[in-house]
């Protein structure tokens, strides 16, 4: 997956000479697992020296998705570094960036999607990292040592890791993806109307509809593929008058929704949400078994303007130490990379009940999974409009 | 003039500048790199890519937001009429019959105004669920014979969910209009000969044309631009909202623009029945003179 042009790139010693990959209008790359991309280090944002006392008496403040960080990590962190840690929250990439953009915000702390990197980087939002304040980054699974998307991982360490699947309540549907021709068109069938939620992300959804119609591409550009994926959603639309929304962790195992398009980690969580009497393993979570499906990983960065860089680093080395990670699972069911979590260890641990093994992510689905990647704002105005439309059909 | 300073600030600061910021984003273009909308603050450079996007969606051949106005419409007008009949009997009882026990009506009648729009939103997704509280209560009625969907995308559901948003609103505008009335005028219609009923038609609902145009139009404005009770109690596409669409485009990197042109044709549309209440204010209050 990280051969081959990356170390074309990597010669060259800056972000984007010679990358023969795809570019958004300026010549920004867009970084692929065949296109791996080495970001460049400005002159003017340096990463901090190396052996500095982290700051004393401080707050570090963290910007993170909402639920997506057990408040346990954050006290002990704040008690072994004699320090407070205060979060805030936000509930999609576009608002955070928004407000991240404004440069009133003085965090430290920021957790990107991988497509915002270009943007991130170029716009020197965020700082690079000196490596010697992290060594649990031995503990990562390989592949993340050095990403496609952030090669030398210059400016990110990994966070969490998950798939896109189908969720499915096993007591009111008797269908099982596991045995579907195509699972993916599981959410269309009329006898569910009002039953069928799809999530409410353009990226996501649309590619349901593309996968639907048997397209893996899900960076694609073409307008009339992604045309006809928004027209199967809109058929979705009108054979289920199906929900839009994220709520998949508390729906399915409400019993309110019975089929979900769904995140790995939020239905690795649904055992925190079954009501009184209801046992989890009514709940299902299919992802296909040769991986061939929608994976992703988040990322923590330093903002370049983080008044507490060295205490930061220390956070992003803490957020990789298996104790932490475990502890952290238990809160947002989100596994992330480190070679010491396995499925096995999840369900030993009691954190992942064995009827959920099947929303626990593997080393080699990155290798084999899609991936929903930046594209240049032309062609993701399309993939926006499609959806806008098929959300209003 | 000095006297109205702060009057024209405010309206400077509060409206005029919010309203050419739209103005210039639905004229402006999208950062190519980062997909944000940059406002365009000279109107002679303003581009119509927006605005052409935005007719394409409303009249053009892949046209969408047709059955979403026409849906917009129906829901308010529906939630409209209905808290109109909820909403004057109460206000005609605290006005006429609550005696000195007015106080304590209008209290209860502000209680809802304590608790946050969202929060009792949220309330009645507890209250609705399949097996929540009101499908419990039908059922022991024998109205149901089975828990009903109410979350699944039900129009009457977001119907009443703006009935009960906004129906406060309209009790108390519709009580501050009635209790004006001089009783003089109804027991003089009485005097005349009138019946009970024959006062009401002839004599109150005359005089409570005002105070009901007042009440429908601080409450069916807001109606029309609602998009957070859809979400809550529905979130399907079955019940898409012209509020809903714009709040999609408005959070989405490179339809800002387009949602900036939406804002502005909405609000222009909305202008219209406020200049005919202004109109109708004034003819009114000559006609009293």
């Amino acid at each position: 997956m990280l051969g081959g042009a990356g170390s074309l790139l990597e010669g060259c010693g800056s972000a984007h000479p010679g990358t023969a990959g795809p570019l958004m209008s300026n010549g920004i790359p867009l970084p692929r697992p065949n296109n791996p991309v080495t970001w460049q280090v400005f002159k003017d944002n340096p990463a901090i020296k190396s052996g500095l006392a982290p700051e004393r008496g401080a707050t570090l403040r963290i910007f993170n998705w909402v639920a997506y960080l057990n408040p346990q990590v954050m006290k002990d962190f704040g008690k072994k570094f004699n320090c407070k840690v205060e979060l805030t929250t936000f509930q999609n990439m576009d608002v955070a960036m928004a407000k991240l953009r404004s440069g009133q915000l003085n965090f430290d702390i920021f957790f990107p999607t991988i497509d915002v990197m270009g943007q991130l980087v170029e716009g020197k939002m965020i700082q690079p990292l000196n490596h010697s304040y992290i060594p649990n980054i031995t503990q990562a699974w390989p592949d993340f040592q050095n990403p496609f998307y952030d090669r030398k991982w210059h400016y990110t360490v990994p966070y969490t890791i998950y798939t896109t699947g189908i969720s499915w309540r096993k007591d009111h549907v008797p269908e099982d993806p596991y045995k579907m021709a195509n699972p993916w068109a599981m959410p269309w069938q009329a006898k569910y109307k009002g039953r069928v939620a799809i999530l409410d992300d353009a990226r996501e959804s649309i590619s349901l509809g593309l996968m639907k119609n048997g397209i893996f591409n899900l960076n694609t550009t073409n307008a009339a593929q992604i045309n006809a994926a928004g027209q199967s959603l809109q058929n979705l639309a009108h054979l289920t008058n199906m929900h839009i929304d994220n709520n998949d962790y508390t729906e399915i195992p409400s019993g309110q929704i019975w089929i979900h398009h769904a995140w790995s980690g939020d239905i690795a969580a649904a055992p925190a949400y079954m009501p009184k009497g209801v046992p989890v393993d009514v709940v299902g979570y299919w992802f296909p078994t040769d991986g061939k499906g929608p994976v992703g990983n988040d990322l923590i960065t330093i903002l370049r303007t983080a008044p507490n860089p060295v205490l930061a680093h220390h956070f992003m080395n803490y957020l990789l130490d298996l104790p932490n990670v475990l502890t952290n699972i238990s809160f947002n069911g989100y596994m992330q990379p480190l070679t010491e979590i396995t499925p096995q260890r999840l369900v030993k641990e009691q954190l992942l009940p064995p009827s959920l093994m099947s929303t626990a992510v593997l080393p080699s689905y990155f290798r084999r999974g899609v991936m929903e990647l930046q594209i240049p704002v032309t062609a993701n105005a399309i993939w926006e409009q499609a959806w806008l439309q098929a959300k209003s059909a | 003039m000095a006297l109205a300073a702060p009057g024209i600030i405010w309206l400077a600061v509060l409206f005029l500048v919010p309203f050419y910021t739209i103005l210039a984003i639905a004229g402006g273009y999208v950062n190519p790199v980062f997909g944000y909308p940059v406002a365009v603050w000279n109107p002679l450079h303003w581009s119509s890519v927006n605005l052409s996007s935005a007719m394409r969606d409303v009249v053009g051949s892949s046209a969408f937001v047709g059955p979403i106005i026409v849906r917009t419409l129906a829901y308010v007008a529906a939630a409209s009429l209905l808290s109109l009949l909820i909403a004057y009997p109460a206000a005609y009882f605290v006005a006429r019959f609550a005696g000195r026990r007015k106080g304590l009506f209008l209290v209860l009648l502000i209680a809802p105004f304590w608790i946050s729009y969202m929060m009792r939103m949220l309330a009645w997704i507890g209250l609705l669920q399949t097996d929540g509280y009101v499908n419990k209560a039908l059922m022991s009625l024998h109205l149901i014979s089975q828990p009903v969907n109410w979350l699944g995308g039900l129009g009457p559901t977001v119907v009443l969910g703006l009935v009960y948003g906004y129906i406060p609103y309209l009790i108390l505008v519709l009580y501050a209009g009635l209790d004006r009335i001089d009783p003089a005028l109804i027991e003089a219609g009485r005097d005349l000969g009138l019946g009970r009923m024959r006062t009401f038609v002839r004599v109150t609902l005359p005089l409570s044309r005002q105070p009901i145009m007042a009440g429908l139009l601080v409450t069916v404005l807001p109606m029309l631009g609602d998009y957070f009770t859809n979400q809550l109690l529905s979130g399907t596409t079955g019940t898409t909202m012209l509020g809903n669409v714009i709040d999609s485009q408005l959070t989405t990197p490179g339809l800002q623009g387009e949602g900036a042109v939406f804002s502005m044709l909405f609000l222009l549309a909305l202008i219209v029945p406020m200049i005919y209440y202004v109109v109708a204010t004034n003819r009114s209050s000559r006609d009293a003179a």
